[in-house]
């Protein structure tokens, strides 16, 4: 019981942090009541939602806080390989040479936060769009299929990425 | 240096356009659902996304840089929920007409 008390009090203290920088970037007003407010709010805020924005059962501080150089080089791959795809998006888009077809795949990312941000950043990149993600399992819309075999499809599609999330959480 | 960003942000407008205007022939060239998703978020991603990057270079302060910043993140965060939620809902109404179609097929066996 006791554990689980110190674990809910980090939770509801990393929400309230959190809630409060994002106040502060908004309003970008560093007066006095302007923070006072902002602080009461976020605590107020944290107290009915800590248990939504941080579940009990992601056992780990590392499975939500970032690395920031990590993040950082997994935004800078997230653009490049935006860009990349882009490019091969437009080609098909002028040939019409398109294999659409829709695999299957497992990440080995274990928090939540990480596979959905992995489920995210495969759907922004265009050509390849998650249709569905449970618990490990990827189901992905490939528009430029070159295979279906599970493993090479995640190795084209993911890698990289899953990689430089594996860093950023765990 | 103001005109050296701002040559950059032109090149980035020029991108974002190109890519947008890529992004809506596909929508009308490809015919199934999906594909057309992929076309949509060529428009939706890619070029919002490289607008986004100019008005970057281009903003005067250092508190509109981090608001921009904001924008970013937040565009990053939202823009593949709303493809992803379509995407999902053609998936799950496919996965229903298949169990329906089945269960015909199962109908008429019968």
């Amino acid at each position: 019981m006791n554990s689980r008390r110190t674990w809910a009090l980090i939770r509801f203290g990393l929400t309230t942090l959190f809630l409060f920088v994002v106040w502060i970037l908004f309003s970008a007003d560093a007066g006095f009541f302007s923070l006072l407010f902002g602080f009461f709010i976020s605590l107020l805020s944290a107290s009915l939602t800590y248990h939504i924005f941080l579940p009990e059962h992601e056992a780990n501080l590392r499975f939500f806080i970032p690395r920031p150089f990590s993040l950082i080089r997994f935004f800078i791959l997230m653009v490049a390989a935006l860009y990349a795809s882009s490019f091969q998006v437009v080609k098909a888009v002028i040939t019409g040479n398109t294999n659409p077809r829709i695999v299957h795949f497992r990440t080995r990312l274990r928090s939540d936060l990480a596979r959905t941000i992995l489920a995210n950043a495969i759907t922004f990149t265009p050509g390849t769009m998650t249709l569905d993600l449970n618990d490990d399992h990827l189901t992905v819309h490939w528009l430029l299929c070159s295979t279906t075999h599970a493993k090479a499809a995640g190795e084209a599609i993911k890698t990289r990425l899953e990689h430089a999330l594996g860093r950023t959480w765990l | 240096m103001m005109i050296v960003r701002e040559i950059l942000a032109l090149i980035a407008f020029v991108i974002g356009t190109a890519f947008g205007l890529v992004g809506m022939v596909g929508l009308f060239r490809f015919k199934d659902p999906y594909s057309r998703l992929h076309a949509g978020s060529l428009c939706g991603t890619t070029a919002v996304f490289s607008y986004l990057i100019a008005l970057l270079l281009l903003s005067p302060s250092v508190a509109s840089t981090l608001r921009m910043i904001i924008l970013i993140v937040f565009f990053l965060i939202s823009a593949p929920t709303g493809s992803s939620i379509v995407a999902r809902f053609i998936w799950e109404s496919e996965d229903a007409e298949r169990q329906r179609s089945s269960m015909n097929r199962e109908d008429k066996s019968l």
